[in-house]
């Protein structure tokens, strides 16, 4: 049994989920780029082409640090944490696990390349290789919809004083916010500026080709946008009529260049001019915008996403799992992060760490936070099945 | 007689002491190729009709909904397309191949094989600078004045046909290039010596001797190009499906044994082509050297 679960993982697995997962793959193109030394020749023209993703954003000269942490966080022992690798991952060392070794006394032993499929596999199979990694949350509630396959996390270690409700969970933990949201070329409507999902489907007043997230690669299709264009506010877009959002999802059908699977697409065919418009994540945006590419955010009527961290069930260092946990969303971690890449922070105490001309990108931020919406999870975690099941009829119809 | 006889057995046994030997020799691929080749492909088998219990649902599922044989046949079309391109293409590059001397083959086969090796990703991505709005087609295009604004090349499904046959013609030219090497050039020089035109030499001697060949590329490019995923999904049009894809997505969605049936029928239509293959062209064709 288990070779044949870990087959069909391996062969079928390509489960790519989460702005971090959907680039995993192609961090891990340009590290075999570099790692073939295919020569700097090659790597510097496509970094030209593409924007180079090592470069989510200029460093800031100095990270806030930590000084110290509770004594109810500290340890000995290692815990096992898998993330997207990458620059991301090397963000996520620089703010997260460095500290968190140093202060707590645990040595993080990294992985790559988190997946549910993998964790229902390993958990399964009794064979569970990480305390902890990171998922978008449909998928782990989605996943515990299935079944006992996750540890509940330890409250007791965390400080939630300054942690939305809307990011502590029974079963995981919010530690990453990032905007799904409308992104555009400012040279392509003569100075108009797109205001809201109605002004995306309008291809009169803004011409041109679109992009959009799929609904296949481990992705949902953005039925929030499509029921929000029909002129639902965007209170009232939760329970989506699955129905009416495929209708209209319809109607900008044919403007769509390309159905994304992976975060650096939409950025890509932004900054090469193939769209006017698309549905991108934010963090990919400010990496072209840094690199001068004319493409500017609405933030409005977007989405509030976030990733968070879930323990698989058994996993043998289970404690030492909840206080990494813990450590990450406390203020200072969320805003070394935040500065390092141009993604939110659960803590609102990491606006004291944050420079202004910072937070005026972060969808955490106070005046941004407030257009956007907050991604309904649970919604999609218990109608994604029936979503995705239509998506490939409906796109060859 | 008794003489003969006895020469027969001892032969025979002699002939049975090899062949042990020879199984031993292949035990270890055996044993790994079905641990880790037959014994999962068994067992997706296996799950495709039994999860939990004996069913045929999702066979009937994927027979009844149109959409996974859609997607199948669209997947076996670019995959038809392809094959038939390559072959095209990397047929006269063999023939070159095989025919120019030794030196400039070799440095000929290096300039195939470095797209060879070089990772499939670099080069998909290397197309997609190619054909771009902005990419160097369509700026030779518009300087010349050929067309007024950039055409649409990039996410199209002819991006695909241009970036599938990139990757896979070297997988078209080895093997056809490996039989074309192994015709007797005395073969050819007789036909010519008696007679035959250049175009009659090609027609009766070189192309059946090179069919071998031609069926093992075909079958490589064809099987390797059913399972194609990244290439697509990079440069693909908006409705450039391929079957592997909607195999993900049922995996995604826990659902392995609608997944496992998915990719049981994938394998089915493989075989499928694969036996048509082999009663057009012949088993020994396929896999045979040429007979000189």
């Amino acid at each position: 049994m288990l070779e044949d679960r870990k087959f069909i993982e391996s062969l079928l697995s390509l489960a790519l989920r989460s702005p971090h997962a959907a680039d995993y793959g192609r961090r891990q193109f340009l590290r075999s780029v570099g790692r073939l030394a295919l020569g700097a020749g090659v790597l510097t023209n496509l970094s030209r082409v593409f924007g180079n993703p090592y470069a989510l954003a200029a460093e800031p000269a100095t990270l806030p640090e930590v000084t110290s942490i509770p004594e109810r966080l500290k340890g000995k022992g290692v815990v096992r944490v898998s993330s997207y690798g990458g620059a991301f991952q090397e963000a996520q060392r620089k703010a997260y696990f460095e500290p968190f070794e140093r202060l707590s006394g645990i040595k993080v032993i990294e992985s790559e390349g988190p997946d549910v499929v993998k964790v229902k596999a390993m958990v399964d199979t009794k064979n569970v290789e990480w305390d902890v990694a990171e998922f978008d949350l449909a998928d782990v509630i989605n996943l515990k919809s299935k079944g006992d396959y996750w540890e509940e996390i330890d409250y007791s270690l965390v400080d939630t004083g300054n942690i939305d409700e809307a990011f502590t969970h029974k079963y995981a933990l919010d530690m990453l916010p990032y905007g799904q949201v409308c992104a555009y070329r400012t040279d392509a409507f003569k100075g108009a500026k797109p205001d809201g999902w109605a002004d995306f489907w309008d291809t009169n007043k803004f011409p041109g080709g679109r992009t959009m997230p799929a609904g296949s690669g481990g992705l949902v299709p953005d039925l929030e946008s499509a029921t929000m264009a029909t002129g639902v506010p965007m209170e009232k877009v939760y329970p989506i009529d699955i129905d009416k959002a495929y209708a209209s999802l319809a109607k900008i059908k044919p403007a769509v260049v390309k159905w994304w699977e992976a975060g650096a697409i939409p950025a890509q065919l932004l900054n090469d001019k193939e769209v006017t418009m698309g549905i991108a994540w934010n963090g990919r945006i400010a990496a072209i915008q840094a690199k001068g590419a004319p493409v500017e955010v609405s933030w409005r009527q977007g989405a509030l996403r976030t990733d968070c961290w879930a323990v698989p069930k058994g996993a043998p260092n289970r404690e030492n799992a909840m206080k990494f946990t813990a450590f990450i969303t406390m203020p200072v971690p969320q805003a070394r992060l935040s500065l390092l890449i141009p993604y939110g922070f659960v803590n609102n105490k990491a606006v004291d760490y944050l420079p202004a001309d910072r937070l005026s990108v972060l969808p955490t931020a106070p005046e941004i936070k407030k257009q956007l919406y907050v991604y309904n999870s649970e919604w999609w975690a218990a109608n994604r099945d029936k979503v995705i099941s239509r998506w490939a009829s409906w796109l060859l119809q | 007689m008794t003489i003969a006889a006895e020469s027969s057995a001892k032969f025979g046994a002699h002939r049975g002491r090899t062949q042990m030997g020879y199984l031993i020799l292949l035990l270890p691929l055996l044993v790994y190729l079905g641990l880790f080749y037959a014994y999962p492909v068994a067992a997706m088998m296996f799950r495709s009709i039994h999860e939990p219990r004996w069913t045929a649902d999702n066979f009937v599922q994927i027979f009844d909904t149109g959409v996974y044989l859609h997607v199948l046949w669209l997947t076996v079309r670019i995959g038809l397309i392809v094959t038939f391109a390559s072959l095209l293409l990397g047929y006269p590059v063999a023939y070159v191949l095989a025919r120019v001397d030794r030196a400039k083959s070799n440095l000929l086969i290096i300039l195939v094989l470095v797209p060879f090796w070089t990772s499939i990703l670099v080069r998909t991505y290397a197309w997609m600078v190619l054909l771009g709005r902005q990419g160097i087609i369509n700026q030779l295009l518009l300087s010349f004045g050929i067309i007024d604004e950039p055409v649409r090349l990039l996410n199209t499904t002819f991006a695909v046909y241009v970036a599938m046959i990139h990757v896979l013609l070297p997988f078209m030219i080895l093997p056809l290039y490996g039989v074309m090497r192994g015709i007797d050039e005395n073969l050819l020089r007789a036909a010519q010596g008696l007679g035959a035109k250049p175009v009659n030499v090609f027609r009766q001697v070189v192309l059946p001797l090179s069919l071998p060949g031609v069926s093992a590329g075909c079958l490589l490019v064809f099987i390797l190009a059913l399972g194609f995923f990244i290439t697509p999904a990079l440069v693909g049009g908006p409705q450039d499906i391929m079957v592997a894809v909607l195999i993900q997505q049922q995996v995604d969605l826990f659902n392995w044994p609608l997944a496992s049936a998915l990719a049981v029928v994938l394998l089915a239509a493989a075989l499928l082509i694969f036996a048509v293959f082999m009663r057009t062209l012949g088993v020994e064709q396929a896999f045979g050297r040429a007979r000189t």
